[in-house]
């Protein structure tokens, strides 16, 4: 690889890793996607670095082209890390839903108990 | 006398139909607990269902039919009710059609439906809604045996062991349907059915009109998957 990409592309992950170190120190980002993100950087850094490590890798798979099996690869990954957000916005939806669920029969327990002398008649609420 | 009978009704901007509905229900059942689950309506839905005697739970933000049923059923569980009936705002049940489906709980049934199927003068919907539901309740009845032939009711009477299952996290929360009525069954649940007359919807908006009719279809056949084949509901992730 020329040096001027290897420069340019260093620099690139460079930038990324700095994001990810601020926000992670801003807490935006949480400890557990901020690892993830750093070791794909890292990764980058290493085929970057390395370009006979992915040429090794092509002939390992089977391939053809080094670029095409980075690609492949990448999309896998993306797609991958896609599948994990679903999961997790999967637990987050039931969760939100217990919570509003929570939030409204809370609510009505503290009208209740606001408006309601406990030997009033009509339904006993607790 | 503490009431043994919540009634809950899970309301989306139903304020014009409501104040009918509630007004029925109290005539026919004056010593039920009535809840209006409101799924954070934009009309005055609360305010009519306060203005008829009826405890009012808003959802903080809408989750949709079924999770405005399951906060009832909720309720109902927690306050210890006998029995919960689930019943629709918007004016298409019958309030004493409830009758045989507490009857069918008392008589120790975990879950009663009113079926408009078996009810012979009632409203079934178009061509394709009854469809549907015959396609559902045959594919219930052919994954488990199970002998329903309304499953899309509404209208259900949950005893204590009915609204324990109904009120798990990963219950199906978005129109529970034949999927339910599998889980009920994979829980040995005592299933029934009794008549129920139906009317038309009052509302010009269906909650499955359209595309949305087609989605529901592949969302349900896919529930019924899961629901058949899932981990046990109980099961800690």
């Amino acid at each position: 690889m020329p040096t001027r990409q290897i420069v340019v592309f260093l620099a690139l992950v460079l930038i990324l890793f700095v994001a990810i170190l601020e926000l992670a120190r801003r807490r935006v980002l949480r400890v557990e996607y901020s690892w993830l993100w750093i070791a794909s950087c890292l990764t980058t850094v290493l085929f970057i670095l390395r370009y006979d490590l992915l040429v090794k890798l092509t002939d390992f798979v089977g391939g053809v082209v080094p670029t095409s099996v980075l690609f492949f690869l990448c999309i896998l990954y993306l797609a991958l890390l896609c599948l994990h957000y679903s999961i997790r916005i999967s637990a987050l939806t039931h969760q939100v839903k217990d919570l509003a669920q929570e939030v409204a029969l809370l609510r009505l327990g503290l009208e209740n108990a606001d408006t309601a002398p406990l030997d009033a008649p009509g339904p006993r609420l607790e | 006398m503490r009431s043994e009978l919540l009634i809950t009704l899970p309301a989306l901007n139903e304020a014009n139909n409501l104040s009918e509905v509630l007004g029925a229900l109290r005539v026919s059942w004056p010593e039920a607990v009535l809840l209006v689950v409101d799924d954070a309506s934009t009309d005055a839905t609360a305010a009519v269902a306060r203005s008829h005697g009826a405890l009012v739970a808003t959802l903080p933000f809408r989750l949709g039919y079924g999770g405005g049923v399951q906060a009832g059923i909720k309720y109902g569980l927690r306050h210890g009710f006998p029995i919960v009936v689930t019943f629709d705002a918007d004016g298409q049940h019958d309030p004493l059609d409830i009758g045989p489906l507490v009857e069918a709980v008392r008589g120790g049934a975990d879950l009663a439906i009113g079926s408009r199927v078996l009810a012979s003068e009632s409203y079934r919907g178009g061509f394709a809604r009854q469809w549907g539901r015959s396609l559902f309740a045959g594919l219930a009845r052919g994954l488990t045996g199970l002998r329903i032939t309304d499953p899309t009711s509404g209208l259900k009477a949950l005893g204590p062991r009915g609204q324990a299952l109904f009120a798990l996290s990963r219950f199906p929360d978005r129109y529970p349907d034949a999927d339910a009525l599998v889980l009920a069954r994979r829980a040995r649940l005592t299933i029934t059915e009794r008549p129920a007359r139906m009317r038309p919807s009052r509302n010009r908006r269906s909650m499955h009109g359209g595309l949305g009719a087609v989605a529901y279809v592949f969302n349900m056949l896919f529930s019924l998957f899961v629901a058949t084949t899932g981990r046990d509901l109980h099961r800690k992730e």
